[in-house]
């Protein structure tokens, strides 16, 4: 049997499992795993514990990084620094709403882009920035738009970008170089879609919007809040400018140490282990995800099925891959979230490589076409919760429909990106 | 009711995940531990540790075996340097057929097996590497690790968000920390690939070798293949070798200057950093490649794979491959040859400073014997002469 046919049979008997598993209502992260172990036995490696437990350890570190940034962020919102500042932005910007999108922008971008997971951004800013919008007088279904899409812009934005830092890590490139690559589109693209999709709204109603808002305790203020970015960053810094006078402790450490920062800071009382154990729970869907892509993408690997990919598609004519990004991305994301990085991504950079493009801005531009299949099913899992924390009731279809215009102008800039990223290399600074 | 079904599942999911972790746990240890032998050939005058040149390195996992073979003459001192990325075999067996064979007539030869030990007991997460690997051999078979790229992060962890290379602080990828090809030259207060790499600096510069060669393997879509790399005190040398070897028709060898802006690797570090010249070979390995099919200890040996030969097809590829693959004979022959004919050609250059050895099978030989000819049977040798490495 050619290793075509045998790698074939494999990945058809990986997708009927995994779709039979969904179908039996199994949820995005056991169905990978059933696919997996089906692909082992039907690859004739029986079920192969080795690989299982090395592939669940692929993405410790990023599952460790996940889960102390969320720690901070939910002790920051507990505390009600998050509260804080979103009233005080509301009071301080208000009558200017350009002023007003730029910040709340900001708002919605910080989270997601230091711990890499939209999913952060809706839990943290999401809820409270949704109801400045609503009494900005934009619909319920063009706020959710507005979070959704920001939300999925803040996981791609630099410094933790998981598609990127994936695809980087699967094809031995260093993950440097990305920062003004990947924080260029998102920000733009991000403002665009604050600007097209609230511009129509009212006036902003700021009793009302106050009312709503969580109180922030008395004694918060600035310094409470800034202190553990400061702790954080000062740790980064520390570390970058002084790597071999410093020992190394790498995000995970840093991130916790914010954590402690901000629990001691809180004007009220915070229950350390509560939040901890919430958090993990919150976290849990998508530290699933990750493992047990890391176990699909393992046995992908070790039966071929990754190899068949990444050849289908690198021997693809070129043209076609750069027509079929905006689908092709997004659909990946779908069915296999960030296991869609390692699987789609690799073999994608090895081509643009192998052709002369600049592989840095080109996977910078993939990554922000990515999270836009965070909305799509079967997982759908940061539109669903960006639905259930607005508070949107309506259907579904009609929250994808509001998502077109900004999500066709992101593929848009993606996909230019990967065609012109050897103009663009300049933005690497390498 | 649903409660109890919650339960029950709870412990059916604990069950297997204990499951898991035992059989899983039982191949993690035997790999680690998995003890190779090396019998020391007629030819090896000294074995040292890593340590003896910097106890920085003592008592950790990195403290590796320094084989010497003395010559029976004078001469200048080669250094050959194998699985400084232990998931390259050929760059592992090829100096292993010197330490179990060669005998030096003339000059000093000194070999290192496991330059990151620590990779050597792990293999790639993601990657579906097997554990091992068996060369057979005309007494049976001999098993060897199979590694990675990186230090096994059981030795060192956590990895910093950007790794910044000492001394020149060119930014790296934070998983380079443990990538012991990118942190020469080391430093002596630094993580243990750190250390590791100024340990060897340590025997380079107190051993006063004149030659270091690194020997590595590539993945086919990478374009630095199937050549020497040179710091610019070797061009002359590297260039002769490279052109000799290719009009010899043995096998094809490029030859490409080290660039002086990347830093962390060898062929630079090597050089700057000490008197020797540096050196590092590269050999095809399809086994790296990203668009590679099922990855198996066969692929790994015979190096045939019809995805990689199809992404050929397209143009993909920086070397050439067919049906018949890459085998590891050939791959490991051509480092074979390649370190004889540094030794040939630079004696000719230096005959006061003679580099000669002898009863090490070249490319030609390794192809038509194997590999397994070459390795001797421990348990039939003089225990006294058997090393664990």
């Amino acid at each position: 049997m050619s290793m075509f046919t045998y790698a074939g049979i494999i990945l058809g008997v990986m997708v009927s499992i995994y779709i039979i598993a969904k179908i039996f209502k199994l949820s995005t992260e056991l169905s990978m795993l059933a696919a997996a172990i089906a692909g082992g036995l039907a690859g004739g490696f029986r079920i192969p514990a080795r690989h299982i437990a090395e592939g669940a350890m692929t993405y410790l570190d990023i599952n460790l990084i996940f889960i102390t940034a969320t720690l901070f962020m939910n002790i920051l919102k507990e505390s009600g620094g998050v509260a804080f500042v979103v009233r005080r932005i509301l009071k301080r910007f208000h009558r200017s709403r350009t002023l007003l999108f730029i910040l709340l922008t900001l708002l919605l971008l910080i989270p997601g882009a230091l711990t890499g997971a939209g999913s952060v951004t809706v839990l943290i800013t999401g809820g409270m920035v949704a109801v400045v919008l609503n009494y900005m007088g934009i619909s319920k279904v063009r706020t959710t738009a507005i979070v959704f899409i920001i939300a999925g812009l803040s996981a791609a934005a630099p410094p933790v970008s998981l598609w990127a830092m994936m695809t980087a890590a699967g094809v031995n490139m260093p993950y440097v170089g990305f920062f003004y690559p990947l924080l260029i589109p998102c920000v733009i693209a991000a403002l665009l879609t604050i600007f097209i999709l609230g511009w129509k709204g009212t006036g902003t109603d700021i009793e009302k919007a106050f009312e709503e808002l969580p109180e922030p305790p008395e004694k918060m203020n600035w310094l409470r809040v800034i202190l553990p970015f400061i702790i954080f960053l000062g740790l980064v810094f520390i570390g970058r400018q002084w790597p071999h006078s410093t020992p190394v402790i790498g995000l995970p450490l840093m991130f916790l140490c914010a954590a402690v920062t901000s629990f001691i800071l809180s004007p009220v009382k915070v229950n350390f282990f509560k939040i901890s154990g919430d958090t993990v729970e919150q976290l849990l869907p998508l530290i699933g995800t990750l493992t047990c892509a890391g176990i699909l993408v393992q046995i992908m690997t070790l039966t071929g099925v990754r190899g068949l990919l990444a050849v289908s598609t690198v021997t693809l004519p070129v043209i076609v891959v750069y027509a079929s990004l905006f689908f092709v991305l997004p659909v990946s994301e779908a069915v296999l979230m960030w296991g869609a990085a390692p699987v789609i991504g690799v073999p994608l950079v090895l081509l643009f490589n192998t052709i002369g493009l600049n592989p840095i801005v080109a996977l910078a531009g993939m990554s922000v076409i990515w999270p836009l299949g965070d909305a799509l099913p079967p997982t759908a899992i940061i539109g669903r919760l960006t639905v259930e924390i607005v508070g949107y009731k309506e259907s579904y279809i009609r929250f994808l429909k509001a998502c077109i215009i900004p999500a066709i102008i992101i593929m848009i800039i993606g996909t230019l990106m990967v065609i012109y990223s050897s103009e663009l290399g300049f933005l690497t600074g390498l | 009711m649903a409660d109890n079904n919650v339960y029950i599942r709870k412990i059916i999911l604990s069950v297997l995940g204990f499951l898991l972790l035992i059989f899983s746990g039982i191949s993690f240890y035997k790999h680690r531990h998995l003890e190779e032998h090396v019998v020391l050939g007629e030819g090896v005058t000294e074995v040292k540790k890593l340590s003896d040149y910097f106890d920085g390195v003592k008592g950790t996992i990195n403290d590796c075996n320094i084989y010497i073979l003395e010559g029976k003459e004078p001469g200048a001192t080669l250094f050959v340097m194998g699985a400084s990325h232990p998931e390259e075999p050929a760059g592992r067996l090829a100096p292993w057929i010197f330490v179990e064979n060669g005998v030096m007539e003339k000059g000093r030869l000194i070999v290192v097996l496991s330059a990151n030990r620590s990779g050597t007991t792990v293999t790639r997460l993601g990657g579906g590497y097997p554990p091992d690997y068996t060369i057979p051999t005309g007494w049976g078979e001999q098993k060897f690790r199979m590694g990675d790229r990186w230090a096994n992060p059981l030795d060192q962890w956590p990895d910093p968000e950007v790794y910044i290379h000492y001394p020149s602080r060119q930014n790296l990828a934070y998983v380079d920390i443990r990538n012991l090809n990118r942190a020469w030259p080391g430093r002596p207060n630094g993580t243990l690939t750190e250390k590791t790499c100024y340990a060897f600096m340590e025997l380079i510069r107190k051993e006063k070798v004149d030659i270091f060669i690194d020997l590595h393997e590539a993945e086919l879509q990478y374009p630095v293949i199937s050549t020497i790399v040179a710091h610019e005190k070797g061009h002359e040398l590297a260039a002769v070798v490279s052109m000799v070897l290719t009009d010899m028709g043995e096998f094809n060898m490029g030859m490409e200057y080290s660039p002086k802006s990347l830093h962390g690797l060898s062929h630079r570090e090597v050089g700057d950093f000490s008197d020797a010249i540096s050196l590092l070979f590269e050999a095809p390995e399809p086994f790296l490649d990203a668009t590679r099919g099922k990855t198996t200890r066969e692929q790994l040996l015979t190096g045939k794979d019809e995805f990689i030969v199809k992404a050929g097809e397209h143009g993909l590829l920086f070397e050439k491959i067919d049906e018949n693959g890459w085998p590891i004979d050939v791959r490991v022959g051509r480092h074979t040859s390649a370190v004889l004919m540094t030794m040939e050609i630079w004696t000719e250059e230096h005959p006061d400073m003679s580099l000669v050895c002898i009863n090490v099978p070249g490319y030609a030989e390794v192809i038509e014997n194997g590999i397994g000819y070459y390795l001797k049977d421990p348990f039939r040798a003089n225990p006294e002469r058997v090393i664990i490495e």
